[in-house]
This record gives structure tokens, sequence and C-alpha cells, in this order.
């Protein structure tokens, strides 16, 4: 939108080998994000979703390859370079991964106590306007632990955005939401991604949620160590041929599937 | 002091307060708005509207947002902060030139007084209600420990009668961690207490010319009390918070909860093995503690020209068999309230990584509280019975 960036993309992911020592998840990934899109990342529980996201947002270093924020590669970055490339992102974690000592208040405007130079008022109105984008306001003062798993992870979406990154992951936003509530939030995210332009980098198995905000996803699969599908999701859906992405997209059991 | 990533790249924004006639104004803000070039902005343009709007007559600001380059969810807050004390003070605010796409923004945050919350007034506590919460607290306290000993002194005589039931292996971790585990940080304290207590003994002893005496003097100190006591205290600084920090978690993962709802007494399967390993533990260790805490004392004597031979002489005269039991059964007691002290913590504990943080530093307290008081029961009853 207007950061120089000498990268078309968000996020540019080049070569990426995704494990654990010796044990390989993905390997030889390449994909790209554009600017404001919401990007989604599906797959069978325990393909290493959850992993790539964190090698992305650089909580783990990859096996090999790059990955590019805004042009910038996080994978070699050090020191205070790295650490500028982390505030232009915000993450939300699955379990939400709230501060249990802090209220929700508190918890959204640690980061900007520690980046800004606001005044705390001016920090409370920000962090209020975050809570009241996904529905919490009335819960400020309330701790972690008194609230619900899907408040949380609300919340958790709230902290995230706490310092307005252009780029959100977000690890299951809407699993263990109810209906409505995922609804209001599948909105928040359209309208935070038409009207700021921010990117969304999203793991997700809500079928409902995906048909309505993504843009893009992609399909990572076991036994395949990488992308077998990348697309719309509707026209995946519809026109794919492979029976792996059929049978995630139409729900078919595992022991229908010849 | 707070750093600015966004300080290099990008034209910062850059605001103008203008002011026609003394009833409009107008904000003017150029370049791009985010939390980062706003913080001195907003604090200075607040300012400005004070001022202003402490004067009297009518008060219009117009917010013109024309030569924004970009704007975010800060810039938005920024707008309902200036909206509001417009509002507050019965004056206007309009907005001009913002990019229309900003628009439904806007809109989720109507209306904004929701986002101005009454301050919460603490309620005020009387001395007297604190009081009484405070001793209510006390009595819950009480009452938790009484059933709390009530269900274990139960459940570890259901494990004697089915000791097939107990869960061995947990038994075997906790005495290996309580155990083997402490023995170099027993040993090293336990040395340094012998060597310590026979130095200052015989420097006053000397005087009298009674430094033959210090041997037995040290050791039976060392069997009777010292070595019990050093050992209770390292267990309830290593095992006690331990065992808190365990079964606390697992409070808070709802791991004690599933062992509930799954039929388990979480006292027979969590407790019961801990307490049967702090029973086994504590006197072996009190034991190794009493010899390495004699062989320090005797090094130190052969400074003063007491001879090994002489040191022993002195000492079989001096400490008897029961005085090395006596030792032993206080600390048998001791294990059992430390590990019964960890395990009843962890089991209270309250909710977040905090409360894990709380129970551990109970559970040390109210063992070394226990330690004292059985040994003050213990000191009482052997001075009435002389054992």
């Amino acid at each position: 939108m207007d950061a120089p960036n000498n990268s078309n993309y968000a996020i540019d992911v080049q070569n990426l080998t995704v494990g654990y020592g010796s044990t390989i998840l993905m390997k030889d990934l390449n994909f790209s994000v554009n600017n404001g899109e919401i990007f989604v990342i599906l797959g069978g529980s325990g393909c290493g979703k959850s992993s790539l996201l964190k090698n992305l947002f650089g909580l783990y270093q990859p096996l090999s390859g790059d990955v590019l924020i805004e042009g910038q590669n996080i994978t070699a970055s050090q020191g205070a370079a790295r650490q500028k490339i982390m505030t232009s992102f915000g993450v939300m974690y699955q379990e939400g991964a709230l501060f249990g000592s802090m209220n929700l208040l508190d918890n959204v405007t640690l980061f900007m106590q520690e980046y800004t130079n606001l005044s705390q008022a001016q920090m409370d109105l920000l962090a209020r306007c975050k809570l009241d984008l996904v529905g919490l306001l009335p819960y400020e003062s309330y701790m972690p632990s008194e609230i619900s798993g899907g408040m949380q992870k609300r919340a958790a979406i709230a902290r995230a955005m706490a310092l307005d990154p252009k780029i959100l992951f977000l690890d299951e936003p809407s699993a263990g939401l109810d209906p409505i509530t995922s609804a209001d939030l599948d909105r928040t995210i359209l309208d935070l991604s038409k009207n700021l332009g921010i990117t969304f980098v999203i793991v997700s198995h809500e079928l409902a949620s995906i048909y309505a905000i993504a843009d893009k996803v992609i399909m990572l699969d076991k036994q395949a160590k990488g992308i077998i599908a990348e697309g719309d999701p509707k026209v995946l859906r519809d026109t794919s041929t492979d029976p792996r992405v059929h049978q995630f997209f139409n729900r078919i059991m595992s022991k229908d599937v010849a | 002091m707070p750093m600015n990533p966004d300080s290099s790249t990008g034209n910062p924004s850059i605001a103008k307060w203008e002011q026609s006639d003394s009833e409009t104004a107008k904000v003017v803000i150029t370049g791009k708005v985010d939390v980062y070039s706003l913080a001195d902005v907003w604090t200075r343009i607040r300012a400005q509207q004070d001022t202003w709007l402490k004067t009297s007559g009518k008060h219009n600001l117009i917010f013109d947002a024309s030569a924004i380059s970009s704007f975010d969810g800060a810039g938005i807050a920024f707008l309902i902060d200036l909206e509001k004390m417009q509002q507050a003070a019965g004056g206007t605010f309009s907005i001009v030139g913002l990019d229309p796409r900003y628009q439904p923004l806007l809109k989720e945050f109507d209306p904004i007084s929701n986002l101005f919350p009454a301050p919460v007034v603490k309620p005020h506590r009387s001395f007297v209600v604190s009081t009484g919460m405070a001793a209510q607290n006390l009595m819950d306290d009480v009452r938790g420990l009484v059933s709390f000993t009530g269900h274990l002194a139960a459940d570890l005589y259901w494990s004697l009668r089915n000791p097939n039931q107990v869960r061995w292996g947990d038994f075997v971790n906790a005495a290996v961690q309580a155990g083997i585990a402490a023995l170099p940080i027993v040993g090293l304290v336990a040395f340094l207490i012998g060597v310590i207590l026979s130095f200052q003994a015989a420097i006053g002893m000397q005087q009298f010319g009674a430094v033959s005496f210090v041997g037995p003097l040290a050791a039976l100190g060392i069997v009777r009390e010292m070595g019990p006591l050093i050992t209770a205290i390292l267990l309830a600084g290593r095992s006690s918070a331990a065992f808190a920090a365990e079964i606390g978690t697992m409070t808070v993962n709802s791991e004690v909860d599933a062992l509930v709802t799954g039929g388990l007494s979480p006292i027979r399967f969590l407790v019961v093995p801990r307490v049967l390993a702090g029973i086994l533990v504590a006197p072996i260790l009190t034991l190794y503690a009493d010899i390495v805490s004699v062989i320090a004392s005797m090094l130190t004597m052969l400074i003063y020209g007491i001879p090994f031979v002489n040191f022993y002489n002195g000492m079989l005269s001096a400490v008897s068999v029961e005085d090395v039991c006596s030792g032993l059964i206080k600390a048998t007691l001791f294990g059992v309230v430390i590990s019964a002290m960890g395990c009843l913590r962890g089991m209270q504990t309250g909710d977040g990584a905090a409360a894990v943080g709380i129970s551990a530093t109970r559970a040390v307290v109210s063992s070394i509280v226990m330690i004292v008081l059985v040994d003050g029961i213990f000191a009482f009853i052997s001075y009435k019975t002389g054992f």
C-alpha cells in the first residue's frame, strides 16, 4: 500500500523446508501471499500447518529456504532488524496464549506500552477499540481464566491487532466458536482486509468460514509433504480432480474413498 | 526507551491546528497515520482542543483527512477521542475528506460512548469486614487442611490394604527426584553445618580446656536436631515446591478434574505415591546428612588436635542408638508433612500460570511452618517421656 516494499508480496516463501531435526514435515514449499489478501492454509490434522505457520512468522527456524515478509528476509535476519520485522505482524496462537496474570485490557495494551509513546489513556482507548472489534468490550476487566475459550481466542485476535500490523497470522481462529460469533469474526476479518488492507494468513478447518473469507487457499498433505492444491476454495471444491482435495472440500469420510 | 520500528520509513504524520475564528477550529493531518507516528500528534492536538474548549461560545471542530496517505485503527481511535471531547463540551465534530473505505470501520464503534466506560470504583472495605474475611479465610484453610488430612489418612490406609493398587511408578519417580537427586545439596549443607557447629563450639570450649567434649556435643546435636532439620528444610525447598508446581499445573490444565470425572481419587492417585516417597526418602537422607555432618565435625576437631579415635569414643559415650532413632522418626514425620503440604497446595491452585507460582511458594512456607510445629511437639514429647 505505502511502505517501501521491494517485493510485490506481503509474504513470499521460497523453497521452504519445515520440520524438526531429521523429521521433515514439508519439503520445498513455494508460495506467495499478496498484499491485502486473505490466505488460508488447509490440511488434515497433524500435517504440519501450525509448524508451517510458526516458520512463517519466525518462531521456528526453517530447515532450509527463506521467508520474505514485505520483502525482508526474516529467516536470515537477526537482532534489531529481526525485531523490526517481528513488529510488522501480529500473531494469534491456537490456544489464545493470553497472559494469565493480566486482564484483557492489559493484555492488549502490553505491546503498545513497549513500542509506542502513547499515554495510558490513549492506549486504553485504542485497546478498547480492538476489544470492541471482536465484541469483547464489556469484558475488558476480566482475567483470561474468567472467560470462555472462544472469548479467549477473540481476545487474542484483539491483542494481535494491537499495533495495527499489516499482516495478521491466525491459527485456527474460528475453531470452537459458535456459528454466530464465527460469522461475526469472518465479517470483522473481511472488513479489516478490505478497509485497512491487512493481509491475513489463517490456518483453518471451518469450511463455511473458508468459503466466506478466503481469497486463496493452499492445501497441504502429509504424505506428499507439500502443497497439493492452490487457488480459490470454491473453484477447488467444484473443479478439483484430485481425490484428496475433493474429499476434504466435500467432507467425505475416509473409508468411503475407494 | 520505546523503539519506533517505522521511524525510518514513510512520511510520518504531521498535524496542524488551524483556527479561523473562536467558534471553528480545524485539524489538518497529512501523511501516514499509525500507532507509532501518532503518539506526539495525539497528545499535542488534544491539549490544544482542551484549551480551546475551555473558552466560552460554540465549538465546531472539523477534522480534515484529505491529505492522509494511510490510516489505521490508531487513527480511528484518535478521531473517536476528539469526537468524545467535543460531545462532552457540547460542541460539534465533523470529518471531511476521509477515504470512504474507512467509513465502515468508524461505524463499527457507534455509539462511541461505549468506549469510555465510567471508571470502576473499588468498594471500600472497613477494618471489621477485612478482619472478618481474613478470619474466614483462615477457617477455610484449616478446614481444608483437616479434610485433606482425613482423606489422606483414609487413602494411605487403603493403600496399605491394597498395595498392588498403588502407583509404584510414580512413587519411584518421586523418590528418585526427592531423594537421590537431593544427595549433593544435602551433603553440601550437612558438611557445612558439621564444620560450623564444631568450630564455633571449639572456640568457646577452648577457654575452659574442654575441647575434647566438643565432639560428643556436636554429634548429639547433629543426630537429634540438626540432621533432621536441615534435611527437612532442604526437602521443603526442593520437593514440596516441585510437588506443588507439578500438581498445580495439572490442576490448571483440568487434569485433576479429569481424574475425578474418571472416578479416580486424586489423593490416591497423586498424593499417596508422593507421601510414601517422602516417608521413604526423608529418614534415609537424614541418616546420610548425620553421617556427613559427623565426618565434617571429626575433620574439624582434627585441627584442634583431637584424633579420630578419641572423637569416636567420646561420641559413642554420648550418643545412643535411641538418639539416632529419635532423629530418624522425627525425619519420617517431616517427610510426611512436607510431601502432604506440597500436594495440598498444588491441589488448591487457582487459575493461570501465576497461581502455580503462588502454590509453590505457599507449599514451601506451609511445609516449614509444619516442620517447626512437628519439631516442637516432638521436643515436648521427648522431654516428658525421656525418649
